[in-house]
């Protein structure tokens, strides 16, 4: 997967980044997916398809508790992917590198 | 930084930035924009660096993405520019945090621009300047 496509799909929508935001600010965080709703202040439904999305891409990662399914940062793909998204932002030009 | 919980009713907010504008002296106008700036990259800089680290960060900052983020069409452009539909996710980031660090009420269902939702944020720190 192209640097490009990372960022396409980290970026993919509103819901997504705040997924990103909350991981990221606690790269410790264990939690179910209602629970990871709740913090981003959405409703389970409303975020089911885009966690999805991170763990088909990796950056989250999902293993059961007990009876409970919960998600995590995968932080060493994490790391891997955000790398990738910034050799691809180096190759592009706005006007005022410096 | 306020506390109190507003509406970001954008429909009055043009009109009330006018005269609040108007009604401060020429340094308390400097100040407010001086203040609002610094609020605005430091917002600018944790939300890129809380959705997409710090490498990111940094290469945006060596692009000069940061070096006038008050001018929200120049950054709206550089910022489409790199991240193509995803700009308008980071925007998105940076006007919730924003909002938050000036209590401004921010609805994710209502449809977003990113310059009237910075002139809104502008006009509150005009108006805690002018209660300063």
């Amino acid at each position: 997967m192209s640097g490009s496509e990372i960022l396409s799909t980290l970026l993919g929508s509103e819901v997504r980044g705040d997924l990103l935001v909350l991981f990221h600010r606690n790269p410790g965080l264990i939690d179910t997916v209602d629970g990871v709703a709740r913090r981003i202040g959405r409703t389970t439904v409303a975020i089911i398809s885009e966690v999805r999305e991170l763990l088909v891409l990796g950056v989250l990662r999902q293993k059961r508790i007990g009876a409970s399914e919960v998600v995590f940062l995968d932080r060493a793909k994490d790391r891997e992917l955000l790398e990738s998204v910034a050799n691809h932002l180096k190759t592009i030009r706005i006007g005022e590198e410096r | 930084m306020a506390s109190r919980v507003r509406e970001s009713g954008w429909n009055n907010s043009l009109d009330n930035f006018e005269s609040v504008s108007k009604s401060l002296s020429p340094d308390q106008r400097f100040a407010a924009e001086k203040e609002f700036s610094v609020v605005l990259v430091s917002t600018v800089r944790e939300a890129v660096g809380n959705a997409l680290g710090r490498n990111v960060l940094e290469i945006l900052t060596s692009k000069g993405l940061l070096d006038d983020a008050s001018n929200s069409k120049e950054f709206d452009r550089k910022l489409e520019l790199l991240f193509g539909n995803g700009a308008a996710v980071l925007e998105r980031i940076v006007v919730k945090d924003l909002n938050r660090k000036l209590g401004i009420r921010y609805d994710s269902e209502a449809s977003f621009d990113y310059e009237k939702s910075l002139e809104t944020a502008r006009e509150t720190c005009f108006m805690e300047s002018r209660l300063k």
